[in-house]
C-alpha cells in the first residue's frame, strides 16, 4: 500500500477551472473521502491520480515518485466506477480472477486469493453464479472484489453505491469500511453524499467549484467547519445559519438573530472574538441539536412558538419561530405534539459558530488562524 | 378543497396486478403521503384519481362527486410532478398565469393578475415574475410548478415525487416549506414517494403500499412505532430496525441460526403470553436507538464498524453472525474489534409472525 501526494495540482477546460491548487496527502492505508456537489473537481482529481486525466499543472506522486509520465495502467491503482464493468459471460469467481490471471499465477493461488477477498464482502456463496444472476449490490460486491484481490497500491472509488438503494446504501457503508479495516487499503473515495462521508472516512477532503475547502476527521469538519460552504454541506439536518447583530453587554454577549425582538446572551469573548475583530456582517449557525428546546419558562431561554413538527421516528426536528426568525431544532420523539404551542430556546454556546458572511469564514475560536495559515 | 375517497380500485396492466382493491378515506385538507417503492402502485393510484388512468374497477370519489366518468381536466385536480413541466420559452408570470386562461375559466384578467402575484408572494418567487423559466435554479422551478398547481385553487393537489430530482440540502428546505404552504392553505394534498423521510416528515398520515396494496395507513408516529408488518417495519426508518428470528424457550427468547438469547423481563413475558399465544417461533424486531451499549449483559459481541455522523454513531455490533446496529452518543469511542455488550430496551421490541410477517400485537 501507499501514500499518494497531490502537489499544487490545477486544471481547466478552457475558462472553466476545475481544480485550483489542490494540496493533499493521503498517507498509506487511509480512507479520503473527496466530498462536494457536482461540479466541484472531486471526479477529475480521482481520475487524475488513476492517469485517465491529464493535469494542467502540479505533481502527483506515489509513495513519493512522480507518476506523470506513467500511463494508467502502470500507476497500479484500482478504480471501481458506480457502474458495474463486469464481464457478462464470465462467473463471478472468475471476474474477480480476472486481473490475476495476467500474473501467471497458479491455479491454487488464484482460488486462494478470490476465496479470501469474496469472505470479506460476503460473496462466496455467489462465485459461480454470473453478473446476470446477481442483484446490484452483489454485482457491486464482485466489482470491487476484483478491485481489490490483485491487493493495488491504492483503490479508487468514484460513487460506488451512488446506484443502490438507501438500505443497501446503508450496508454497503458498513461493508466498505470493514473492508478497509481489514485490507487497510489506501482508498480515494469520491461522492456527493454526505452521509457516506462522515460514516467511512478517516479524513474528508471537501471540494467546491474546484477550491479545497476543509480537510478532517469526520468530527472535525461537524464540529468545527472552516466556513459556511462546508457548515452546510455537511450534516443533516442542515445546521440553522442566520445573520445576527453581536453586541457586547457588561461582560457579556447579545446576539440578536436578524427578525427577532430580543437577544441571546453568550459569554464576553464571543463579542471578543467576532465584533471586536472588526467583523459586522456577521452569520450565526447552529445545528438543530445544539438548540436547546424546554417546554417552560428557563432563565436565559428566549421564548418562540412551533411552527412546524417534522418527525423522523427516532427523533423529530422542530420549527421554531422567534419573531420573525425561524430555527430548526433536533428534540426526542414526540417532545412537542401541537403546532403553535409556546417553548423556550437557548443554543448551547460551545457549539455556536459565527461566520464572517462575505468571506464566509469561520469566526470561532483559534480555528481561522490555523485554517488561513 | 376537498376530501377523497377510493373504493375497491384495481388497475392491472396485461397481467400485472398495478393496485388491487386499494380503499382508502383522504379528509379535507390533509396532507396525505402514499410512500413505496419502485412498483408499488403509488403513481398508478394517483394517475387514477387524476383522471389519467382509467382503473378497472373501483370508485374515485372527490368531494360529493363520484368522478370515475369525469375527464381529467373537470376533476378540477392539480398534478406536479418529478419533471417540472414548464414552459421553458415563457416567463414566470406566463407559466402562472397558463392555467387560469383557459377557455373553460373566462377569468377577469384582473383577477389573474392578483391571483399570480398572491402566489408568488406565497412562494417568494415575486422577484423572479418576469425571468424565463430556463434561467432559474432547480429549487426556483419546482416552486413555480407548484405556484402553477396553486394559483388554479383546485380541489385536489397531487404530487408525484416533486422532490426527488433537487439535492438534498435543497429537499431538506422544500420539505418544510411545502408542508408549511399547505398549513397556510389548508389544501388536500396527496404526495407520492419513495422515500420515508419525506413521508414521515410531511404526512398528516401516510399510506404504505407494496406490490399494489395498501399494507397501512397510520400517521407517522404510528407507522413508525406501530408498524403492520416487517415490511413497514424495515422501510421506514434509518438506519434499518434489527430482525431476528427466534423461538420463545422459557424465560428467554433464543435467536437462530448463531444462537444468542434475550432473557425475558417479566412485562415482556406477559405481552408475549398476550400475542404469541401457542406459538413458539417469532420474528424479533428491535430499532437501532433500542440497542444500548451496557457493562454487563447476556448478548456479548465485538465492535464491527462505527460510523460517526456527527449528531450521532451508528454502531454495527458483531454478534456471531448477526449484524446489530446500534445508535449511540457522538462521543461514544469504542475501538473496532473491542468486545462490547448490548442490551435491548425490551418495551420497544416489535414482535412478528414469522411466516406472514404481521406484528403480532395487531394481529
Amino acid at each position: 500500500m501507499a501514500e499518494l501526494d497531490l502537489i499544487d495540482i490545477e486544471k481547466h477546460f478552457g475558462a472553466n477551472w476545475v481544480i485550483r491548487k489542490l494540496n493533499l496527502r493521503i498517507n498509506q492505508g487511509e480512507f479520503v473521502v473527496l466530498l462536494g456537489p457536482s461540479g466541484c473537481g472531486k471526479t477529475t482529481t480521482l481520475r487524475a491520480i488513476a492517469g485517465l486525466e491529464a493535469i494542467d499543472s502540479g505533481e502527483i506522486r506515489i509513495d513519493g515518485k512522480p507518476v506523470e509520465s506513467l500511463p494508467a495502467s502502470d500507476r497500479d491503482i484500482a478504480f471501481v466506477f458506480q457502474l458495474y464493468s463486469l464481464y457478462p459471460h464470465m462467473t463471478a469467481f472468475e471476474n474477480i480472477a480476472f486481473p490475476l490471471r495476467a500474473f501467471r499465477m497458479s491455479d491454487k493461488e488464484v482460488r486462494e486469493k478470490v476465496k479470501s477477498v469474496a469472505k470479506v464482502l460476503r460473496i462466496e456463496h455467489l462465485l459461480q453464479k454470473k453478473p446476470s444472476a446477481l442483484a446490484g449490490g452483489d454485482m457491486q460486491r464482485v466489482t470491487i472484489g476484483r478491485a481489490l484481490v490483485r491487493r493495488p497500491k491504492a483503490v479508487l472509488m468514484d460513487e460506488p453505491i451512488g446506484a443502490l438503494d438507501a438500505k443497501l446504501r446503508e450496508e454497503m457503508r458498513v461493508e466498505l469500511r470493514r473492508l478497509h479495516i481489514e485490507n487497510q487499503s489506501t482508498t480515494v473515495y469520491v461522492t456527493h453524499d454526505q452521509v457516506e462521508a462522515m460514516s467511512m472516512a478517516d479524513r474528508i477532503a471537501i471540494m467546491n467549484d474546484g477550491v479545497l475547502q476543509q480537510v478532517g476527521s469526520p468530527t472535525e469538519v461537524y464540529s468545527s467547519p472552516a466556513n459556511l460552504f462546508v457548515a452546510q454541506f455537511v450534516g443533516s439536518p442542515i445546521m440553522n445559519v442566520v445573520n445576527c447583530r453581536v453586541e457586547s453587554s457588561d461582560s457579556t454577549t447579545k446576539v440578536r438573530l436578524d427578525g427577532m425582538e430580543s437577544s441571546f446572551q453568550f459569554g464576553g469573548e464571543v463579542y471578543q472574538r467576532v465584533a471586536a475583530a472588526g467583523h459586522d456582517d456577521i452569520a450565526l449557525g447552529v445545528r438543530p441539536e445544539a438548540v436547546l428546546v424546554e417546554r417552560t419558562e428557563q432563565p436565559g431561554y428566549l421564548v418562540g412558538e412551533v411552527h412546524l413538527i417534522e418527525p423522523l421516528g427516532a427523533y423529530d426536528i422542530l420549527d421554531i419561530a422567534l419573531g420573525k426568525a425561524v430555527i430548526r431544532a433536533r428534540t426526542e420523539s414526540r417532545f412537542v405534539t401541537r403546532l403553535h404551542e409556546p417553548v423556550w430556546v437557548q443554543l448551547d454556546e460551545i457549539r455556536t459558530h459565527f461566520f464572517d458572511r462575505k468571506s464566509g469564514l469561520v469566526l470561532n475560536r483559534e480555528r481561522q488562524s490555523k485554517w488561513q495559515s | 378543497m376537498a376530501k377523497l375517497t377510493l373504493n375497491n380500485l384495481s388497475k392491472t396492466y396485461g397481467d400485472v396486478a398495478a393496485v388491487r382493491n386499494l380503499s382508502l378515506d383522504i379528509r379535507d385538507r390533509e396532507f396525505f403521503v402514499l410512500l413505496g417503492p419502485t412498483g408499488a402502485g403509488k403513481t398508478t393510484t394517483l394517475r387514477c384519481i387524476a383522471g389519467l388512468e382509467k382503473p378497472e374497477t373501483g370508485e374515485v370519489w372527490i368531494g360529493e362527486d363520484l368522478v370515475n366518468e369525469w375527464s381529467a381536466a373537470n376533476r378540477d385536480v392539480a398534478l406536479v410532478f418529478q419533471q417540472y413541466s414548464l414552459y421553458p420559452n415563457y416567463t414566470v408570470r406566463k407559466n402562472l398565469e397558463f392555467p387560469l386562461k383557459s377557455k373553460l375559466r373566462q377569468l377577469p384578467a384582473k383577477e389573474i393578475d392578483s391571483r399570480v402575484h398572491k402566489v408568488a408572494e406565497t412562494l417568494r418567487i415575486s422577484h423572479l415574475l418576469d425571468r424565463r423559466t430556463d434561467r432559474l435554479s432547480g429549487g426556483e422551478m419546482q416552486r413555480v410548478a407548484i405556484g402553477r398547481a396553486i394559483v388554479r385553487e383546485p380541489r385536489l393537489f397531487l404530487m408525484d415525487e416533486p422532490l426527488s430530482n433537487v439535492d438534498a440540502k435543497l429537499r431538506e428546505l422544500l420539505r418544510s416549506e411545502l408542508r408549511g404552504l399547505q398549513l397556510k392553505l389548508g389544501a388536500t394534498l396527496i404526495f407520492v414517494t419513495h422515500d420515508q423521510v419525506e413521508a414521515m416528515t410531511m404526512g398528516d398520515r401516510i399510506g404504505v403500499l407494496c406490490d399494489g396494496e395498501l399494507i397501512q395507513i397510520g400517521t407517522p408516529y404510528e407507522v413508525y412505532n406501530s408498524p403492520y408488518n416487517t415490511f413497514v417495519a424495515s422501510f421506514v426508518g434509518t438506519p434499518t430496525i434489527n430482525l431476528f428470528d427466534g423461538t420463545i424457550d422459557g424465560d428467554r427468547i433464543v435467536v437462530v441460526p448463531e444462537k444468542f438469547e434475550i432473557v425475558l423481563q417479566p412485562a415482556l413475558r406477559v405481552r408475549l403470553n398476550q400475542v404469541a399465544g401457542l406459538r413458539n417461533a417469532l420474528r424479533v424486531g428491535v430499532r437501532p436507538e433500542h440497542v444500548k451499549l451496557v457493562a454487563k449483559s447476556d448478548i456479548a459481541g465485538t465492535l464491527y464498524g462505527a460510523e460517526d455522523h456527527g449528531v450521532e454513531m451508528i454502531l454495527t455490533i458483531r454478534v456471531g453472525e448477526h449484524l446489530i446496529r446500534a445508535t449511540s452518543s457522538a462521543t461514544t469511542r469504542v475501538p473496532v474489534n473491542a468486545p462490547v455488550q448490548i442490551a435491548f430496551m425490551q418495551d420497544k421490541l416489535h414482535l412478528f409472525d414469522p411466516e406472514t410477517g404481521k406484528n403480532l400485537a395487531q394481529a
